[in-house]
């Protein structure tokens, strides 16, 4: 009787997760399958477009290296140190999936504000916010950050500590022991947490539109497409930016991949 | 000789009291106790590897006549080897082995004969370029030897290596530590709480319980005359009783127990512990063996342990545990309720006075 009983336990699962792959892959499938291959290809001609895509895809990048570089760092410590004050150093990390994203935009230009200390920093140091590529990065980088520190945190968490206690035993230091011994094995949650927030980062409109309207990214000039053109002159961009999208984080989670051991 | 004086650590409730341990140079020492009386705290304080959150308040370490107090773990000349091993899984055995060797400064040459020595001696030619995850218990068990090995350690820490190993690699592993000891002169320290496995590599050791160091010396004499009831359960002296001391003679309720030379350990005892084995069934074992101390009792109860029988025998109110052959149950009548004679040679009772 066992195997009857999985059997429709299985069959139950698949029944109800019908829905959902349904809610995911209809409306994508058919965004995709919408524009003609003209279309396309008249599309990704367009200066403007290839200009607006491949902004996005830097500054995601950019955003996402700029999470590894101080990410990675704040990820271990919250990973292994315990001190007075880490739920709320957690908490804060994950604040930007929480707020509504036109609200981080306008934190982030109330950094320059002039009557602020960061401001005035800002102003002398000659960074502006408004209409420009730091302030697009920074936005980026905000929202994204809390993808990447939860993956990496997560990988160095799985990093049993014994291992590092055995690393120093043998004479390593902290230093060594972090890049021969944690990294190499936290590795994968550490790409899989640049794919994460590279993948927030490039989808992100509502702060970056209150920051930099230009330099336009993809999904600025989407909607802009849409309320001046209509439905048929947004599609092509969009399925461009969702196939650049899904190329990069295959290429990405291939590199993960490929860096486990077989 | 490694020294440890007065040492004190607290660490989340938990407290190491007043450790005082003389390792000599060569030894293989060993300190035992029950899961939680401190023994791999200890052990991380040797090698100078305390948790955080731990606080040593007082205590030093010497090797030798130098102070290793201060020194951080990599400096201390000594090597780990931990309960879980800690081979690194993305590194081959052969760089599992070789992780330490940039961190020391050993001749060329040297590195290489150790290195092939080790390799060969531990049998792991056939699974350098193997990852530890694809090789056996017993395998990354050597490896993680050999890793520490290759060092040249004055001393080894070993952290119950043997308790993750199946009963067959545990018996391999035991012989290879014994083998390894006597061929490399280096000086092991095991944190155990197996009894036989301690007995079998050891000349010396410590019992460890609640933080505190409860007896030390030769690991024959703490099986024999554990010096107080803990130990005596420990070690598996299950006959541990009150006893008063009258006019030279040792009472336990009615029976008068005849004991020899207490005096050398206590004057006046108030517990005695005997081992099971060393009570013998007297109405089928050789009644030459001296048994001064000879009684009558019914059997309780029978249970099979290995190929023994452990057998609950009352007499005058006194429960006795002896451990038999199971052929003696061919040779007397034994199941519950039957009336048997035993006894024990005064030699077999240890006598001790506990506060």
């Amino acid at each position: 009787m066992k195997p009857v009983r999985s059997s429709f336990f299985h069959l139950s699962l698949f029944v109800f997760s019908l829905p959902i792959l349904f809610l995911l892959f209809y409306p994508l499938g058919r965004l995709v399958a919408a524009p003609t291959f003209s279309e396309l290809l008249g599309a990704i001609l367009e200066p403007e477009v290839q200009a607006s895509l491949l902004r996005s895809l830097v500054t995601a990048l950019s955003a996402s290296l700029i999470s590894v570089t101080f990410g990675t760092p704040l990820a271990y410590i919250l990973a292994r140190r315990n001190f007075r004050g880490k739920e709320a150093v957690e908490g804060l990390i994950d604040l930007p999936i929480m707020i509504p994203h036109p609200v981080i935009g306008i934190a982030i230009l109330g950094l320059s504000a002039r009557d602020t200390v960061a401001g005035k920093l800002l102003q002398w140091l000659g960074i502006q916010i408004m209409g420009t590529y730091t302030g697009i990065v920074t936005v980026l980088t905000f929202v994204g950050l809390p993808f990447f520190i939860n993956s990496a945190k997560a990988g160095f968490e799985s990093v049993p500590a014994s291992l590092e206690k055995v690393s120093m035993s043998l004479g390593a230091g902290p230093w060594d022991t972090f890049f021969r011994v944690t990294l190499p094995l936290a590795w994968r949650n550490i790409v899989l947490g640049m794919v994460m927030c590279t993948a927030r980062a490039i989808s992100e409109f509502g702060a970056v539109i209150v920051v930099a309207y230009h330099p336009m990214l993809a999904p600025v000039l989407i909607y802009e497409r849409f309320t001046a053109y209509g439905l048929k002159y947004s599609q092509p961009v969009a399925v461009w930016l969702i196939l650049i999208s899904v190329m990069l984080f295959t290429a990405m989670r291939f590199l993960a991949r490929s860096r486990e051991r077989v | 000789m490694l020294r440890i004086k007065d040492l004190f650590i607290k660490l989340q409730g938990f407290c190491l009291k007043n450790i005082n341990l003389d390792i000599y140079e060569g030894d293989f020492f060993s300190i035992l106790g029950p899961t939680g009386s401190g023994k791999s705290l200890l052990l991380e304080a040797i090698i100078g590897h305390l948790p955080d959150n731990a606080i040593c308040s007082s205590g030093r370490i010497f090797w030798k006549k130098k102070e290793l107090t201060s020194l951080p773990p990599h400096k201390r000349g000594m090597g780990i080897v931990y309960q879980d091993l800690g081979l690194f899984p993305h590194m081959t055995v052969e760089n599992n082995i070789r992780f330490g060797l940039r961190y020391h400064t050993l001749e060329g040459a040297d590195t290489e004969r150790r290195f092939n020595m080790l390799v060969d001696t531990l049998g792991l030619g056939g699974i350098l370029h193997r990852y530890p995850e694809r090789i056996s218990g017993g395998e990354r068990q050597r490896v993680a030897l050999a890793r520490v090995l290759i060092l040249s350690p004055r001393v080894v820490l070993l952290d119950e290596p043997l308790s993750s190993l199946d009963p067959p690699s545990q018996d391999e592993a035991k012989r290879l530590l014994k083998r390894l000891h006597s061929e490399l002169g280096v000086t092991f320290v095991l944190v155990s709480h197996n009894f036989e496995e301690v007995m079998y590599l050891s000349e010396r050791g410590a019992v460890m319980h609640k933080g505190m160091v409860v007896q030390k010396g030769l690991i024959r004499h703490i099986f024999n005359r554990p010096s107080s009831s803990f130990v005596a359960n420990f070690v598996g002296a299950r006959n541990v009783f009150a006893v008063t001391y009258d006019s030279g003679k040792i009472m336990m309720g009615r029976l008068s127990i005849e004991t020899e030379n207490h005096s050398a350990c206590c004057k006046i005892p108030n517990r005695i512990s005997i081992r099971p084995e060393k009570i013998i069934a007297l109405d089928c074992q050789d009644n030459r063996t001296a048994s001064e101390n000879r009684f009558s009792g019914r059997v309780c109860n029978i249970w099979k342990r290995n190929f023994h029988l452990h057998v609950e025998i009352e007499a005058e109110g006194v429960m006795f545990h002896a451990l038999w052959p199971e052929h003696v149950s061919d040779l007397i009548h034994l199941e519950k309720g039957a009336k048997v004679h035993f006894g024990f040679s005064k030699k077999d009772v240890n006598a001790f006075r506990e506060e």
